[in-house]
């Protein structure tokens, strides 16, 4: 019986949008980008939970919150520590979990030892002005693990070794101009490894590399899983590298989830309109394609997070609109199989 | 008929820290109605390849050999004069990289379309207008945005802007490097389909710039695949992807996720070479799982397969 | 290992011509002011250059003397004659014969005798004459001192009894009749004393005689004990030095040297600190947004908007009128102070705005995400990227601190205690230069003013590729 590492209910995130002087004197109410606009899930112990969706969806808004660098403007986030951290600071622990709300700044600290995240773009997440060595010392010396510098050394030399950067001291005192974009997010994947965590966000980690260079980072990533016993929540706009790592997947669109399943069934089977023509769009190496014009049923382009259209999000884009969709927003539906989908058509 | 030649092309860049060959003798042929594809990863030459067939390649670098010929007119001699005049955005024209920020933030749509008609042809202001009004229907944008500023504009259209643009003087061939990089997966569908659209109405030439397969298989007819400034690979689509020859292709086609399946993937160890110095022989012998002792001596030539199939590998 | 970002940035940096000059000059600056601290005494000002007495034997507004190459010698060179020891030692009689070989049209602006250390045991007088070379000898004065142990100076020039000799001289000699009053008057001493009275036209003229002249000083005596320590005969010729003197006989050319390590302090101080506390309040500002951000510009905007010089131009006629304040603050330091509270404003507020893009990098968010305080990211991310374009920005304030404090010093307003380019020009307008002609008072030291201000200004633009990547030659 898998326990849940991440729990989140209800999540929101809004940005203030600076108003101008007529509004302000207009008394108009302040407008909203409304990143993250009331999003609930949970991961498994163990998993890769991935979340697609297109830019603008609130996917990496989701990740911040998630690991804590910003903070929502409502909603929960409960995570389940280790036993090792719980006991440190086991008044905050309810029921197994820490509450993000509640937790003391203190003590984010130590969170940080457990939840890390993987950035997404591999030039500018390095430190220009640091060596490797440097860049991964930096965690150690602000835990305090290590107690002198060649236990540090040690520590980094595993990691690199890990991440598959051997040998380590030919990277140690390299800059990262002098690393290759593989080669950098791997030191990316280090860093966020090198505290040992248990769940890891992964922003987009591989958009940004060359295609060739991806297939192994994945790779790489998920032997990384089963050796740490790590959690990820993979956080992507690629379909099929979601396809290929993925456990379950949830689709974010204009910062809701609109639906989440098991990958092979929300691939072979897609509910929500969304998702098919998510599905369409994903360009394939079959050079007969040439001949044919890509059919993506889906209409216009994706509104501003700051004027939601009212109703469903999406159905001044959906090709099955109806008139309950432009009144209400449809409730999360399970069909069975844990697959979940917001959609009046179901 | 060739309606672009190029022939043993070499562009360099010549740096304080070295001569970077980026482009290192590199001929293929284009004709007219083809659409060509160019593949290749960062650091393979393929964008210098594109700025170096409309002789834009910024300095320090420069074309140092061979020729391109448009249209029977050798333009690698062809003085700057003349070359802006006939045959920039008249004959060739190109849609760069992060073509999203190529607009002129302070000019509306409508003046940037309208001056290279009235730079290149003596038309008209109402006539240059009328024009712009039609390629901006063509790729599927209202004509009220003519009027506005690029910044009111989505990714996906100001993409769409920067294709009427490169069509508005209706060149014979069209160089699009990377055009759908920084766009959504569903608008990059729907201007892959604009591409198509346009393939076939107007039997346009494209040359198409790409580090990622898939669309090259959506779009080109004929794919070359570059590697640290070079064509290892040259062939239709089909053959290309369905028997790819050259193990540097193969690699790559192996290690595209998939939609629909879970086979695992492998991928190409090690990383391209730095251009100034790139390894002897072959210059993919590091990274061949099939490295024989003469690929470290000795560059393989091209040969040809059967079928305009060419390799460059000394495999075969 | 950081040797390598810093060698490559050594190359960029000269990379250009501009730089490689800007090096030079700073180089040629640097020796200078080394060799100003070296060699010459650290209150120079006090001590030597506001000390009239000093300088009392130096030709006043004279040009250098490398300007007899131009004019092919036509200036007279400044002559001074020594002698410790009596030439001719009779009894009763010490003589000391000084010999000056004049060769030039041109007459001294005036002649000293100075007489060191007269000691005497009883009575003596000292008799001054000069022997010509046409064999005429005036006798000039007689000086009868009063105390032993006392040096005397005698200025030949409106010297009543030299006067009185040189008219009755004449009349002997050349039965030429010219007043006392009227020698005086229209300094004819020299004429008379180093020239041949030649009539023209019912007027009368004097050719200068030039030859040998031998000034004699006779110390009469009966005490056996009497001498005089030494003996010096100073001909005040009409150039002098490397750079001239002043209106004091000041050497010009000293208090240019000075003024280098001078212009170095102020201007580095001033620049070090302005940069300094601009940088740390802009990142600051920067990073921390919120109120701590709006605070700090709105203290920026205020101090943007004063004018500095009116400002600046208060706080020392405020020190000037206060005895106490000008004895326990230095002129100086109110400058640099001053000059740095209005610059660090300007470079907070770019600063600021370089911190807010560097903010928004992954790799800042990276280290918040590994758990970085606000102070790590800070200085060891933030401050570093920062550096170079601080680096820069030190090299523009430096010509600025210099040249506020030249403008400065020409208003009057600065420290007449140190020397400085400015004080020299100041001292040169207040003293009518401009309009004497007196250009060696007024081109070097505006000139060296310049000098420096471009040196910077060189340094700064080699050192823009540095922070404007894109500027880098490739």
């Amino acid at each position: 019986m898998t326990s849940k590492v991440l729990v989140v209910e209800d999540l929101r995130k809004y940005y203030p949008i600076r108003r101008s002087l007529s509004e302000v004197l207009t008394f108009k109410r302040g407008r909203y980008v409304r990143a993250v606009d009331g999003v609930s899930f949970y991961v498994n112990d163990g998993e890769v939970y991935c979340i697609v969706g297109e830019s603008g969806c609130g996917k990496t808004t989701t990740g911040r919150l998630v690991t804590k660098l910003i903070e929502p403007t409502g909603g929960v986030i409960k995570y389940r520590p280790s036993s090792a951290l719980a006991r440190v600071d086991d008044e905050f622990v309810v029921g197994g979990y820490i509450d993000y709300r509640r937790l003391p700044k203190k003590y984010v600290k130590l969170l940080r030892r457990e939840v890390q995240i993987i950035f997404q773009d591999p030039y500018g997440s390095l430190d220009p002005r640091q060596t490797v060595y440097s860049i991964l010392e930096e965690p150690l010396i602000i835990h305090g693990i290590g107690n002198d510098r060649k236990e540090r050394e040690e520590l980094i030399f595993k990691v690199l070794e890990d991440v598959r950067l051997s040998p380590p001291e030919e990277f140690i005192n390299r800059y990262p101009h002098m690393l290759s974009g593989g080669q950098r997010q791997r030191v990316n994947i280090a860093r966020a490894l090198i505290l040992g965590p248990k769940l890891v966000v992964a922003d987009e980690p591989v958009s940004m590399l060359d295609v060739s260079v991806r297939a192994e980072i994945l790779q790489l990533m998920m032997d990384l899983k089963i050796s740490k016993g790590l959690t990820y929540i993979f956080i992507t706009h690629d379909l099929a590298v979601a396809n290929y790592i993925c456990d379950r997947v949830a689709v974010m669109y204009l910062g809701k989830i609109v639906e989440e399943a098991d990958v092979l069934k929300l691939v072979n089977e897609p509910l929500h309109p969304y998702t098919k023509a998510l599905i369409s769009a994903v360009p394939e190496p079959n050079p007969s394609n040439r001949f044919r014009i890509r059919e993506v049923p889906i209409v216009g382009e994706v509104p501003s997070a700051t004027a939601v259209p009212p109703g469903c999000r999406f159905h001044p884009r959906c090709p099955y609109v109806m008139d309950v969709c432009r009144r209400e927003e449809p409730p999360i539906k399970d069909l069975g199989g844990s697959h979940l989908v917001a959609c009046w058509l179901y | 008929m060739s309606l672009l030649g190029v022939k043993n092309l070499k562009i360099y860049y010549f740096t304080l820290k070295g001569v970077v060959r980026a482009v290192d003798d590199v001929s293929f042929n284009v004709r007219e109605g083809e659409v060509l594809g160019i593949a290749g990863e960062s650091g393979s030459g393929k964008s210098t390849l594109g700025y170096g067939l409309m002789r834009l390649v910024p300095p320090p670098g420069r074309i140092v050999g061979g020729n391109i010929v448009v249209s029977g007119k050798d333009i690698t001699s062809m003085d700057e004069g003349t070359l802006r005049r006939e045959v920039r955005w008249k004959v060739i024209s190109m849609i760069f990289q992060g073509a999203l920020n190529a607009l002129n933030p302070v000019y509306t749509i409508g003046k940037q379309l309208v001056e290279p008609i009235i730079f290149h042809e003596n038309v008209g202001l109402k006539e240059a207008y009328e024009r712009a009004v039609e390629m901006v229907r063509l790729v599927g944008l209202n004509e009220d945005v003519l009027r506005r500023y690029p910044h009111e504009l989505s990714g996906g259209m100001k993409q769409r802007v920067m294709i009427a643009m490169a069509l508005i003087l209706r060149p014979k061939l069209v160089i699009a490097d990377e055009p759908t990089t920084a766009l959504d997966v569903v608008i990059q569908a729907q201007i892959m389909n604009l591409f198509k659209k346009i393939k076939k109405e107007f039997n346009q030439s494209i040359i198409f710039i790409t580090h990622d397969l898939s669309l090259i298989a959506e779009i080109a007819d004929n794919v070359a695949v570059m590697y640290a400034g070079k064509i290892i690979e040259y062939g239709t689509s089909d053959n290309v992807f369905n028997i790819p020859k050259h193990p540097y292709t193969q690699g790559l086609l192996k290690s595209i996720p998939r939609l629909k399946s879970k086979e695992k993937l492998s991928w190409i160890p090690g990383t391209p070479p730095d251009l100034r110095n790139p390894p002897t022989g072959c210059r993919f012998h590091p990274r061949c799982p099939y490295v024989m002792d003469v690929c470290r001596r000795e560059e393989p030539p091209i040969k040809d397969l059967g079928g305009s199939h060419l390799v460059a590998c000394w495999l075969y | 290992m950081r040797k390598l970002l810093r060698n490559e940035l050594l190359s960029i940096f000269l990379s250009s011509n501009t730089s490689k000059v800007g090096i030079t000059f700073l180089a040629i600056m640097i020796i200078a002011s080394a060799y100003v601290v070296i060699f010459m005494p650290l209150d120079f000002g006090l001590r030597y250059w506001n000390n009239p007495t000093f300088w009392a034997d130096y030709p006043k507004l004279v040009p250098p003397e490398w300007v007899n190459i131009f004019l092919g010698g036509k200036l007279l060179r400044h002559t001074i004659l020594v002698a410790e020891k009596p030439t001719l030692s009779l009894e009763g009689v010490k003589q000391y014969i000084l010999t000056y070989s004049h060769d030039s049209n041109q007459l001294p602006q005036t002649v000293v005798f100075k007489l060191n250390n007269i000691t005497f045991t009883y009575t003596s007088i000292i008799e001054l004459s000069v022997r010509r070379p046409d064999g005429r000898v005036i006798n000039l004065l007689v000086i009868q001192p009063l105390t032993s142990g006392v040096s005397e100076r005698v200025d030949l020039s409106g010297r009543l009894e030299v006067a009185v000799a040189l008219s009755r001289f004449l009349k002997d000699e050349f039965n030429v009749s010219i007043s006392t009053t009227e020698i005086i008057q229209r300094k004819l001493e020299f004429k008379i004393l180093m020239g041949t009275p030649v009539a023209s036209n019912g007027y009368v003229d004097f050719k200068t005689l030039r030859g040998n002249y031998m000034f004699n000083i006779f110390l009469r005596s009966d005490d056996p004990t009497a001498r005089i320590g030494s003996v010096e005969v100073v001909v005040f010729g009409w150039c002098y030095g490397f750079m001239g003197t002043d209106h004091l006989g000041r050497d010009l050319s000293q208090a240019l040297l000075y003024g280098f390590p001078v212009a170095l302090l102020i201007g580095v101080v001033t620049s070090v600190i302005t940069a300094t506390i601009g940088a740390l309040a802009g990142v600051v500002s920067g990073y921390y947004g919120g109120i701590v951000d709006e605070v700090i510009q709105r203290l920026c905007d205020i101090l943007n908007n004063i004018p500095l010089l009116p400002l600046l131009i208060f706080f020392m006629f405020v020190i000037r009128m206060n005895e106490e304040l000008r004895r326990t603050i230095s002129p100086l330091a109110v400058i640099i102070i001053v000059l740095v509270v209005f610059s660090w404003a300007g470079i907070a507020i770019i600063v600021r705005s370089m911190v807010l893009s560097i903010k928004a990098q992954q790799f800042i968010e990276a280290s918040i995400a590994v758990g970085a305080s606000s102070i790590r990211v800070m200085f060891r991310h933030i401050l570093p990227q920062v550096a170079p374009f601080i680096f820069a920005q030190m090299m523009f304030l430096t010509p600025s601190a210099i040249l506020s404090e030249a403008a400065l010093s020409l208003l009057g307003l600065s420290d007449p205690s140190i020397p400085t380019w400015g004080q020299i020009l100041e001292s040169a307008f207040a003293n009518q230069a401009m309009y004497l002609g007196l250009w060696w008072w007024i081109i070097p030291p505006g000139l060296l003013i310049m000098y420096s201000a471009i040196t910077f200004v060189f340094i700064a633009q080699g050192l823009e590729p540095i922070v404007e990547p894109r500027l880098r030659r490739v």
